[in-house]
């Protein structure tokens, strides 16, 4: 190696390279796979994981899809290296959403990283956990962000505002309003930092619920200058639309100028001090802003172009001025007052799209008076990068179409400079173009000038269309325009005669439609322009431009007394000319000698005639077809004419065909439309506006005034706002519950899964009223709300123990104040065990296999689950040695699985994951057999694959785990289940809802029996049938009418086979005896992910109809 | 919001690809992207913002690389334009320089970056002093290290006390041993000489620069002797405006090290340093071109390398051109740029020459625009002063120094 730092000066430049390199990952990504990936991250050290790690994001950089190591990478988040953290939580949310299975097996890592002292690992545990993405764990990472939603750090809670929107674009439609609530919260912080982000939020997920805005508005525009950069372009925004929707526009603002003329009465009713402005609106109005346009713009930012055009199609509806009750005052309006206020010192702003934003609040809501001092912090950021630049043009166009005045004093800032990239240079001429005026038009006309002998000619061209646009609009310049236009065309047909550059053609094609434009205007004093472009045709050779002139020629022919005297001439001009034309150029002679025809006098006539006969002629033998076309379609149209004679055609006007001939080729120009068709407008700085179509997700301003903002929802808002703290929490709700619980005397029955103690029993009432305790805590929280909530929020990073007061109480709650207690009686005998197919007679020849979950315990290990087989044979042969076999027993089972289920149970590895069954030697015909397996499944919801051997054939099979019996029962008391259930609250607990109606036919069938007891039993039945648990206790609400059973509550308790965890699950009964029961399931359990399966797998067949 | 960034090489390569979201977007955009902007050529490649069939994409180029943005949705175009901006800065300060071979060579920072840069298509954190403590920057040290230990990462421990403060942009509790603040008034002028050789537009764009050192949690107040002269200005986040509103004066808390604090404008200036006067005259095929280039108004200091350049047109087939004081160079993609230096003392530099233009053209009917630059050291040419810089509590050493320089910016003289 030091010998390469040898004497030349080649070898030091080498060495010095290789220097530099030194260190980096450059040999990674130069050749991520020299190396086998796979066993670096088995390794026990940290710095080879790291390296593969960083070998496989080279790989991803690379565009190679390296998902195959999924499963070694996920189970390295185990480490404590930040950095290799880091690289494998890179790697998940790459790959995460495709292979969910595995992604699952690293949800309790982040679960516990979530609980970490380091603010920096619970941020990076919830931004990873909210980003793979996966359905199943979606109320997991609710409930994670919702705590991280309340940490100390500011860090992790802006985190948490940037998972709500990963969240919602799950589409988790019963999780919409918890998110909508923590958006609230999050808003509601007081760090600048986490409301950028909740701005966000809130942008992305909520953009209509202003109710959340209503609340903290003042106190979000007071935080806006300290929000940073990214938040304040969202958050004014925000505010802006909130605004809107809650006051309306601002009467004073240039949105409504068009219509305070007509409202003048409006104003003087309101008593307003508004004359002043008024009156110098009214002197100089019609150079200021264009009026229809500044209505059009204010109409589309409230409706969408797309609506507002669609409807304006109807001439009655346009004029519909906004409602003036829709309208606000500034003077009157404290928040419009608050929002300019804030807003405006952002123009300041570094970032330039903070600058848009503030600039198109102001734009919108500001009064007319003030709305100038947007102008030239947007022209500064013209100085910013090109890419920048030409966004900020594209919206200061639409202002400057708006309101023209604004921006003329400034046209020296949209003079051209070279290093301009053409798109800028194009939006600059438009805006040149649009805000000239009287005293700025010789200046920028000398610049014109200039930039037509710029060397880029498509520029130059757009130079003189832009030339064109500016003597339409300004009456005072168009002599001068014309003679700088006449010449150059003189000059560029000059030069076009020598070489032909495709952009000088556009130049001159350009000088002759402007000049054609000017015309347009006035034609009769311009005749002789008119004339002198007839004499250049001569020298004119681009076939576009003669084609123009050739058109005027049509247009104009009757115009003043030179013309028609030359028309016999350059008509026969054009006649010999017309076999060397462009097609283009023939088309237009031939329209063209067809006008000259008719318009003919009557001396001409007979000349005309037979020239324009020539010419048909000519054209009908034409090469190009569109010119026989229209050749063919000319001369029919113009048969009557050429066939009569001069005398004739005075006499002939009634004929029909003449009429369409006159109404065809006579009819003279229409005035120029003043809109022109690019009238899209959309919010100032959206993305919309620069691609001029509506972008998925754009949204116009709200509809004035369509937010209602009660005082007394403040009230119940606060309300609700804390019982989602308390539901989000949790802790306080259950550990609460469970006191109140706990005070009541039970005599709880017990039974188990197979064998129902048969103690029944009668009610006790226990009477426990209201705790007066609660009651006191109640006013506590709602006078001193903010406080409790931060001190609560510390309490559940101090000790995760259940909070000690009763802080706040449910409603539901109160609704039961008293509870009694239940047996049911002997429902062993009605358990009837769920029994799947393995086999189905089709495809096993005959031979069906269905198997059951027994809820015995397994002889073999505790992680064995006893499988009942039942083979029936259906066909009319016996069928000999039917076996099962494990499939994978030879082959090496997925390393992943493997290591992962064996970190937590080392010792049973060596056990088989199948214990095979006695085999069958023959099923007869018809005849079946009942078998017993025991199963060892890998994984709680991958199915085991088996072998089913029969007549010497081997067919594979899935033996899929029901979630039900991979628990055992726990017996426990009440009292122990509810001293576990309060020691998992919050990440560990989770409900769902589902409806259940299996007992309605039950208890219609069984009239006698207490009504309660047989919702009780055929809940119980549901479960059991279909799960391996213990009953604990079932609750009965003491209610005042016999026929609701709101308050039914049944407790069930378990242990996963797997790990021992226990897992408690209580069901909550709403509803009344006779109709559908909504259930409620809540699940306590540390092993997450494994309880949210088994939660939905209990909502699912509590909805099933019992078989 | 932002769906994913690509990073391309100047030949269209894909060096690195970051996806933001659930909604992946396939590297296949990029290809069509480089199709479009190989058939469309510049005019596409200047267009920042794009709709392509699939997505929006959003585009800057930096030192030869583009990133490449895209998203679904509607957003604010010009917030991806500016994250993107902040992106590409901060991987030149990182890296030293930004090149498709210090992207590959540290892509690990640069996905390590990215990921704490945004989060879900949001900004999450972008504050260069805050990046700096969480991902350490590739030193000589650090590399070093990693090859004599094998092991040495990057990525720290700990949350930046940063993130919480109200002034995220500054560390807390710097320590130094000497506290220094320099403040740098760096003007650029922009100015248009139209045919006529008049003076159409002459403006000053500056940008107070600052350097700071100081222990603890200094509070700094920067006042102008002029500050009306100013026509605009945009001010770095720690600026307070209050202050500025009542009495235009900058009071902040300013971040570690090297920032930009203000950025502001100076229009309508009535001369320029240097003037700059060409001529040329064709006439059958052959044009005879020269430029002087001389000092207009000293401004007291030497002006600094001087350089011409300028685009010959497409028309000309070939150009002798010599000049009596510096060098000429032409590149194949016909710019003529002629370094001067300094002005010398006895002579006016003067470019002179001929232009064969193509043959059957007579005379030239485009003209090129002149580009000029210069640097004058030790002046302001906006006429802006500073009063005085103040620190609230003062440090038992403190060393403040003041500097000013003005270059050429966008200076066009047109012919």
């Amino acid at each position: 190696m030091f010998n390469q730092f040898g004497s030349t000066a080649e070898t030091l430049s080498k060495a010095s390279a290789v220097v530099n390199r030194i260190g980096t990952d450059a040999h990674l990504y130069d050749d991520p796979e020299d190396v086998n990936i796979a066993p670096l991250l088995d390794s026990k050290f940290e710095s080879e994981k790291c390296e593969a790690l960083k070998r496989l994001l080279a790989l991803i950089a690379q565009g190679f899809d390296v998902s195959n190591f999924f499963p070694q990478v996920v189970k390295n988040v185990a480490s404590h290296s930040s950095e290799v953290k880091k690289l494998v939580y890179l790697y998940l949310l790459h790959y995460a959403e495709r292979r969910p299975n595995e992604a699952l097996l690293s949800i309790n890592y982040f679960q516990k990283d979530l609980g970490d002292p380091n603010p920096l690992v619970r941020a990076w545990a919830l931004r990873t956990m909210a980003g793979i993405r996966l359905h199943v764990i979606a109320p997991l990472a609710l409930a994670a962000v919702g705590k991280c939603a309340r940490d100390p750090a500011v860090y992790v809670r802006k985190c948490a505002a940037n998972a709500l929107p990963k969240l919602h674009d799950l589409r988790l439609e019963e999780h919409a309003p918890a998110i909508d609530e923590l958006v609230g919260i999050l808003l509601a912080d007081h760090s600048p930092g986490v409301v950028g982000a909740a701005a966000a939020a809130f942008t992305s997920i909520c953009p209509n619920n202003f109710k959340l805005i209503g609340k903290s508005y003042k106190k979000l525009c007071q935080i806006l200058p300290d929000v940073e950069e990214w938040g304040q372009i969202l958050l004014i925004g925000t505010l802006l639309r909130y605004v809107v929707a809650r006051h309306g526009l601002v009467r004073e603002s240039l949105m409504l100028s068009s219509h305070g003329l007509d409202n003048n009465g409006f104003y003087e009713k309101d008593g307003l001090v508004i004359d002043l402005t008024l009156d110098k609106r009214d002197g100089d109005k019609s150079d200021s802003f264009d009026a229809n346009l500044v209505s059009l713009v204010s109409k589309c930012y409230i409706e969408g172009p797309d609506e507002y055009l669609s409807r304006s199609n109807c001439p009655d509806t346009v004029s519909s001025a906004f409602d003036s009750k829709e309208t606000t005052s500034i003077s009157h309006n404290e928040d419009v007052k608050i929002l300019l206020q804030c807003t405006s010192p952002l123009l300041w702003s570094n970032n330039s799209a903070v600058v848009l934003a503030a600039a198109g609040a102001q734009w919108i809501m500001a009064p007319l008076e003030d709305v100038k001092k947007i102008v030239k912090p947007l022209l500064f950021l013209l100085r910013s990068s090109t890419a920048s630049k030409y966004v900020v043009l594209c919206n200061i166009l639409v202002f400057a179409k708006a309101a023209p005045s604004l921006f003329a004093p400034h046209f020296e800032d949209f003079f051209i400079c070279s290093s301009d990239a053409y798109q800028v240079k194009a939006h600059k001429l438009e805006m040149l173009s649009l805000i000239a005026n009287t005293s700025s038009i010789s200046s920028i006309l000398r610049e014109f000038e200039d930039y037509i002998k710029d060397p880029d000619r498509r520029f130059a061209a757009d130079t003189v269309a832009a030339i064109g646009l500016c003597a339409k609009r300004l009456s005072t310049i168009p002599t001068t325009c014309l003679d700088g236009l006449l010449a150059l065309v003189r000059q560029e047909s000059f030069a076009g005669d020598l070489e032909s550059v495709d952009g000088d053609a556009g130049v001159l094609v350009q000088a002759v439609m402007s000049i054609q434009t000017i015309i347009e205007l006035d034609p009769l004093c311009h005749e002789k322009v008119i004339i002198q472009l007839f004499r250049s045709l001569d020298s004119i050779k681009v076939a576009a431009a003669r084609a123009t002139i050739i058109w005027m020629v049509g247009v104009y022919c009757s115009l003043g007394h030179i013309i028609p005297k030359m028309l016999t001439t350059v008509t026969k001009y054009l006649a010999w000319s017309f076999k060397s034309e462009a097609s283009e150029t023939k088309l237009q002679i031939l329209n063209t000698s067809a006008k000259v025809l008719i318009s003919a006098e009557v001396d001409d006539f007979q000349m005309l005639k037979r020239i324009v006969v020539y010419v048909l002629e000519l054209g009908e033998s034409d090469l190009s077809y569109d010119v026989r076309d229209r050749t063919r379609f000319l001369k029919k149209l113009l048969s009557c004419k050429l066939a009569e004679t001069a005398e004739d055609s005075v006499a002939s006007q009634e004929n029909i065909a003449e009429h369409v001939v006159e109404h065809v080729f006579g009819r003279k120009l229409k005035p120029f439309s003043p809109l022109t068709p690019q009238n899209r407008f959309y919010l100032p700085g959206s993305l919309s506006q620069i691609v001029l179509h509506a972008a998925p997700g754009y949204e116009p301003l709200p509809k004035p005034c369509s937010f209602v903002f009660e005082e007394h929802d403040q009230l119940s808002d606060s309300d609700r706002q804390r019982e989602a703290t308390a539901g989000l929490h949790g802790s306080q709700e259950s550990s609460e519950t469970v006191d109140e619980d706990g005070s009541s005397e039970y005599d709880s029955e017990s039974s188990n899964g197979s064998d129902f103690s048969s103690d029944v029993d009668d009610r006790t009432i226990s009477n426990d009223a209201n705790d007066p305790l609660i009651q006191i805590s109640e006013v506590a929280v709602s006078t001193d709300q903010e406080e409790l909530r931060s001190k609560r929020a510390l309490d559940m990073w101090l000790d995760e123990q259940p909070s000690t007061s009763n802080q706040s109480s449910s409603a539901l709650d109160r609704n039961q104040s008293s509870y009694a207690k239940i047996s049911i009686g002997d429902i062993g005998s009605r358990v009837k065990p769920k029994s799947y197919t393995l086999l189905d007679p089709g495809s096993g020849s005959g031979l069906k296999v269905d198997y059951t979950f027994l809820s015995e315990f397994s002889t073999v290990s505790p992680l064995h689950v006893c499988v009942e087989v039942l083979f029936e044979n259906g066909s009319t042969e016996p069928i000999l040695e039917v076996n099962l076999e494990d499939e994978e027993a030879a082959k090496v089972s997925d390393s992943a699985e493997q290591t992962l289920v064996g970190k937590a149970n080392v010792f049973h590895n060596n056990v088989p994951t199948l214990i095979p069954m006695e085999e069958i030697g023959c099923l007869e015909p018809r005849q079946s057999a009942k078998r017993l397996i025991q199963v060892r499944f890998h994984h709680h919801l991958l199915p085991m694959r088996l072998t089913l051997q029969y007549n010497g054939k081997k067919v594979p099979v899935k033996l899929r785990p029901d979630l039900g019996y991979l628990v055992k029962p726990f017996s426990m008391s009440v009292e122990e289940f509810l001293a576990t259930e309060s020691r998992l609250p919050g990440m560990f607990e989770y409900s769902r809802r589902c409806s259940f109606a299996d007992h309605i036919e039950d208890s219609r069938m069984e009239n006698g029996k207490d009504k309660f007891l047989s919702i009780c039993e055929s809940i119980t039945l549901k479960v059991l049938s279909n799960s391996n648990l213990y009953l604990v206790s079932v609750d009965l609400p003491v209610a005042n009418t016999l026929e609701v059973v709101t308050g039914l509550r049944l407790r069930f308790s378990s242990k996963i086979l797997s790990s021992e965890i226990p897992l408690l699950i209580t069901i909550t009964v709403e509803g009344k005896c006779t109709e559908v029961l909504n259930l409620t399931v809540k699940i306590n359990c540390e092993e997450t992910v494994f309880g949210l399966n088994l939660l939905n797998r209990i909502a699912n067949f509590m909805v099933e109809p019992s078989s | 919001m932002l769906q994913c960034i690509f990073l391309l090489s100047d030949s269209g390569e894909v060096m690195l690809e970051k996806q933001l979201t659930g909604h992946r977007v396939d590297r296949s955009i990029c290809a069509w992207f480089w199709d479009q902007s190989i058939s469309q050529g510049d005019s596409f490649k200047s267009l920042p913002v794009i709709a392509s069939p699939t997505h929006y994409l959003f585009q800057i180029v930096r030192d030869g690389i583009t990133f490449l943005a895209c998203s679904q949705v509607e957003m604010p175009p010009l917030m991806a334009i500016e994250f993107l901006w902040r992106v590409a800065d901060v991987l030149s300060d990182y890296l030293g320089g930004l090149n498709e071979d210090l992207v590959k060579d540290n892509f690990i920072i640069v996905y390590e970056l990215l990921d704490e840069m945004i989060d879900n298509g949001f900004p999450l954190t972008t504050e260069p002093s805050i990046l700096r403590e969480m991902i350490a920057p590739p030193n000589l040290v650090s590399k070093m290290l990693s090859v004599v230990t094998g092991n040495a990462s990057n990525v720290s421990d700990t949350l930046p006390s940063g993130t919480g403060s109200c002034v995220p942009w500054r560390p807390t509790d710097p320590k130094y041993s000497s506290n220094e603040v320099y403040v740098d008034l760096v003007e650029e002028m922009d100015a248009i000489v139209n045919r006529d050789a008049e003076l159409v537009k002459c403006e000053i764009y500056g940008e107070v620069q600052m350097s700071s050192q100081l222990t603890g949690f200094p509070d700094l107040t920067l006042s102008f002797a002029n500050p009306s002269v100013l026509e605009d200005m945009r001010f770095h986040p720690c600026v307070r405006f209050r202050p500025w509103e009542s009495h235009q004066v900058l009071s902040f808390v300013p971040p570690d090290g090297q920032f930009k604090l203000m950025s502001y404008r100076v229009k309508k200036l009535k001369n320029t340093p240097l003037y700059v006067k060409p001529q040329i005259t064709s006439d059958s095929g052959i044009c005879r071109v020269s430029v002087l280039v001389g000092i207009r108004s000293d401004p007291g200091k030497t002006i600094e390398s001087i350089t011409l350049s300028f685009q010959l047109p497409h028309c000309v087939s070939s150009a002798d051109l010599s000049s009596n004081h510096g060098t000429i160079t032409i590149l194949s993609n016909m710019t003529c740029t002629w370094t001067i230096g300094r002005i010398p003392k006895d002579k006016t530099p003067c470019l002179s020459g001929t232009l064969a233009l193509e043959t059957g053209l007579e005379r030239l009917h485009v003209f090129p625009t002149f580009k000029l630059g210069f640097k004058i050291m030790g002046i302001a040419l906006s006429g802006l002063r500073i009063e005085k810089l103040d620190l609230k509590t003062l440090p038992p050493r403190l060393y403040k120094g003041f500097r000013a320089q003005t270059r050429a910016g966008e200076f066009d003289v047109r012919l």
